[in-house]
């Protein structure tokens, strides 16, 4: 028995005077200081550039990992999880690039039929979870390998497309000396903070996910915001998938593969408990951002993969470690 | 105590394999009809040589699964595993010296990841994204490209027959085995008992630290020969050759009855469940179908399994509650 655990039992106390300033932004802030601290690192490591051509560049790649995390982060707060970002990203990029090939004026209905179709994955991962009770780690993996195989089918014998340069522009564009993206990225950031901390959707999110067995006594629509939050992260990975097919001009079926651990190491670094009930998007915000920073910077380092592989690897787990002393700290 | 272990008892025969092993049947005789070498000496070795590294894999993840973690380090011990014998199997350790040092890094992420999870209490899900990452780094610089080269002798006897029946299949049949005994001894009582209630598990005297460790050592070890056997069946090292395996190995647990909220199902589901996925490829190649339609049958196939399994438990629930 670790005596460290003994105090759990009295663990319901301690929250009952948790204090009025949300106690889940304080991680959140830790990370996302450190965060800000690696481009800092990053930029006094090459010279040549500004800081906020560093901060630029980091917020522009960071973006495809924000998004989708915010998807990931909602699943994870209702105690679920969500496998299919990788390929829903993937399809969603190849969808776009196939169906305007290289064309603008197909931006226009191929854009909003991509977002239906990912979104369409996530209502399947939706339906199958709350109404005929799938778990959702197999649920949204068996929909994620199945979808995998349809978009096999559906690029099969054709050469890569080029993605239409609007798309491509967006990405590079700047506003008022503000990349495109950056804008994006400000208001995606406000708008899914809003969401799952403001509204009462999100609320009874927390509520769903830290205990499902009162949710239901308390009547709350427990498959409708199930079916919801799959949707959402299934839209969520479909904007990614977008973005990432227009940053990168071309787009692989797999384009999107690296991006599936990433989103959960991203939500459980800002603080979310894989169980479920805890976490704010400002959370997953900060640690995709720090894990866009971190590869940013082994990338300016010059390092080899497997030197890059290592060092990574290692502090995400020290990332964890740090949000695991926080947890004890707060039992105690 | 006495009475909580005689219901795992009862509980445990059942672990979904059943399910796993008819559909298993069912695929390999579609197979077998439309395709006359199905059921020859090789094609069988080729069907068991497809199935063994994903049901070694498979059959470590289950442990680490039933103790009620996840663990997604496999496909960087396996890269190491790969790398190592393709770098060292011929030189001065020789294939046995090479296995036995593989085994042990094996042994080594395995103690690892329990002690960061086991001891320390972080969350397995995320923290073995982390040891796996930086397993594959370690796999690089070994071997920064694809290439090197396994030891002849065991490339050709690992991959062949012993008399008439596939070697792959005796090394499945081991690992089965030794899951037979593991399940009989303390620690595998243990494993359900931790997976099912962690808290209850404490509370009656069981170690929920040394039970989780333990699990992943396990699984490490079998991460490790499941390298040691793709190195047979590639002949040569490819530091990123595991990357597909991680979904399939989490696909063949779930198809093969294990709870991921742990304390439910075993080894001999995740062996059939790996079979399962091996024996659809072949079954629809033989068919004529395209490629794709065995990603896509995959996924059907784990939601099949998932249904009957919860068909089959409610089954089962009423005839209790009717007992």
């Amino acid at each position: 028995m670790a005596p460290q655990d003994t105090p759990s039992l009295a663990e319901p106390t301690a929250r009952g005077r948790a204090p009025q300033v949300n106690p889940e932004l304080l991680p959140a802030a830790l990370v996302l200081t450190c965060a800000v601290l690696l481009i800092v690192a990053t930029k006094l490591l090459n010279p040549g550039s500004s800081f906020m051509h560093q901060l630029d560049a980091v917020l522009v790649t960071s973006i495809f990992l924000v998004v989708a995390s915010f998807g990931q982060g909602l699943t994870i707060l209702l105690g679920g999880i969500d496998l299919s970002i990788g390929v829903v990203v993937g399809l969603a990029a190849i969808m776009v690039s196939t169906l305007t090939n290289g064309r603008d004026a197909a931006i226009l209905w191929v854009v909003p039929a991509t977002l239906g179709f990912a979104a369409f994955i996530g209502l399947v991962n939706g339906l199958g979870v709350a109404l005929a009770r799938v778990p959702p780690f197999i649920m949204t993996l068996a929909s994620s390998i199945s979808f995998y195989g349809v978009g096999l089918a559906f690029t099969l014998g054709v050469a890569q497309r080029p993605v239409a340069p609007g798309l491509t522009s967006l990405m590079v564009a700047r506003v008022a000396g503000v990349p495109i993206p950056v804008l994006l990225l400000l208001g995606f950031v406000i708008i899914a903070t809003i969401f799952q901390n403001g509204t009462s959707d999100g609320r009874k999110l927390y509520a769903v996910g830290s205990s499902p067995g009162a949710a239901r006594v308390l009547g709350l629509p427990i498959a409708e915001l199930t079916i919801l939050v799959y949707t959402l992260s299934g839209l969520c990975a479909g904007i990614s998938g977008i973005l990432l097919a227009g940053y990168s001009s071309a787009a692989t079926i797999n384009i999107g593969d690296p991006l599936l651990l990433p989103t959960i190491a991203a939500v459980v670094i800002g603080g979310a408990r894989v169980v479920g009930g805890r976490g704010i998007y400002l959370g997953t915000f900060a640690g995709a951002l720090f894990l866009s920073a971190l590869d940013t910077i082994i990338t300016v380092l010059n390092l080899s993969q497997g030197v890059r592989d290592i060092i990574e690897g290692a502090i995400i787990v020290f990332a964890l470690l740090l949000q695991s002393e926080r947890w004890r700290a707060a039992r105690r | 105590m006495g009475a909580a272990l005689r219901r795992l008892r009862r509980i445990r025969p059942a672990g979904g394999a059943t399910v796993a092993a008819m559909i298993y049947l069912a695929l390999y005789t579609i197979y077998a009809s439309s395709e006359a070498s199905a059921t020859s000496v090789f094609g069988l070795t080729n069907l068991f040589n497809n199935t063994v590294v994903l049901a070694i894999a498979s059959a470590g993840l289950t442990v680490v699964v039933l103790a009620g973690e996840f663990d997604l380090s496999a496909i960087g011990v396996i890269a190491i595993a790969n790398v190592v014998m393709a770098t060292t199997s011929i030189g001065i350790l020789g294939w046995f010296g090479a296995l036995i040092l593989v085994l042990l890094i094996g042994v080594a992420v395995g103690l690892l990841n329990g002690w960061l999870v086991a001891t320390l209490q972080l969350q397995s899900l995320a923290v073995t994204i982390g040891t796996m990452i930086a397993c594959e780094g370690v796999a690089l610089l070994i071997l920064t490209a694809p290439g090197g080269q396994v030891n002849e002798a065991i490339v050709s006897t690992l991959s062949g027959v012993l008399g008439v029946v596939p070697v792959a299949l005796v090394i499945i049949a081991g690992v089965l085995l030794a899951w037979l005994v593991l399940v009989r001894t303390r620690l595998g009582i243990a494993l359900y008992a931790v997976g099912t209630d962690a808290t209850a598990a404490r509370l009656s005297g069981l170690s929920v630290e040394r039970t989780k460790l333990l699990a992943f050592v396990l699984a490490g070890v079998a991460y490790a020969l499941a390298g040691f056997m793709l190195s047979c069946q590639t002949g040569s090292g490819d530091p990123r050759a595991s990357h597909t395996l991680l979904l399939y190995m989490y696909a063949s647990v779930a198809i093969g009855g294990t709870s991921l909220m742990g304390g439910r199902g075993g080894v001999l589901g995740s062996l059939f469940g790996a079979g399962i996925l091996s024996v659809m490829q072949k079954m629809l190649f033989a068919l004529g179908a395209a490629s794709f339609y065995t990603s896509i049958f995959s996924g059907i196939i784990m939601l099949v399994a998932i249904f009957i399994h919860n068909i089959s438990e409610l089954l089962a629930h009423l005839r209790r509650r009717v007992a």
